[in-house]
């Protein structure tokens, strides 16, 4: 599944860290899940999807 | 006390010397055929160097964004385990010799290191239930999935190679080591894969 968490992330000037403390998950998370090694769970997604006030789909694509 | 410099080595380093510590003094007491009480203190040191290596541990997972609290509750405990396990193997040994323990009493000493495997599985059940980051939940349980297919792929050869008595017998309490140690690396594994 491929995703565009690095580039909102960016978008917003947030580093890892900030993103992960956000999401209550370790910086390794985030950083599995930006590169593609690991996708979420739909509960986690539905957090970044609520982090970001976007969709889920509109984050994760098929890859 | 670990001075400014060791404190600095890499995890692997500490666990290599950790490992090699252990089993080269058992294999040396062996070897040597030191006796039972003798085999047990020569022990002691190198499992000294187990504290080195989980806070060496601790220091390379929180360097990469992976030491939560549950992960570190669960060191703390796999720690504990480790201690009392030589602590009641030491019991055990010395109670059996001095004591000249038969009956019951034999009976009590021999279970006595076994005690502290349950409280590692609970460990680990609570590692699993505590931890809240999916990520780090999945690496665990991968790497366990590597320390049981190690072990039993380590038994069942071994086994065979027993029963045809081309290697000397391993008793079973040795499941709890090479399951430690495929944690290990499975964990090296999870970290290669992670870079």
């Amino acid at each position: 599944m491929n995703n565009r968490l690095k580039v909102l992330r960016a978008e917003r000037g947030w580093s890892q860290q900030d993103l992960a403390v956000q999401l209550e998950v370790s910086r390794q998370s985030v950083n599995a899940i930006e590169t593609g090694r690991y996708d979420p769970s739909l509960p986690l997604a539905f957090r970044i999807a609520d982090l970001f006030g976007m969709a889920i789909e509109d984050i994760f694509q098929r890859g | 006390m670990v001075s400014e410099t060791a404190a600095r080595r890499p995890v692997w380093l500490w666990g290599f010397t950790f490992f090699v510590g252990m089993f080269g003094t058992g294999f040396a007491a062996r070897w040597f055929d030191l006796g039972a009480i003798p085999s047990m203190l020569v022990m002691i040191p190198p499992m000294l160097l187990l504290t080195p290596f989980v806070r060496a541990t601790e220091r390379a997972q929180a360097g990469c964004g992976a030491l939560s609290p549950a992960g570190r509750r669960y060191n703390r405990r796999g720690m504990a385990w480790s201690f009392s396990y030589v602590l009641l193997l030491a019991v055990a040994v010395i109670g059996s010799k001095t004591l000249h323990a038969q009956g019951p009493l034999l009976w009590l000493l021999a279970l006595l290191p076994a005690l502290p495997v349950f409280y590692l599985l609970w460990a680990m059940a609570r590692y699993l239930v505590e931890e809240q980051d999916e990520y780090l939940r999945m690496q665990v349980v991968n790497a366990a999935l590597f320390a049981t297919g190690l072990l039993l792929g380590t038994a069942t050869v071994w086994g065979f190679l027993e029963t045809f008595r081309l290697v000397p017998h391993v008793p079973g309490w040795a499941a709890v080591p090479v399951w430690a140690i495929g944690l290990g690396l499975g964990s090296f594994v999870n970290r290669w894969r992670d870079k």
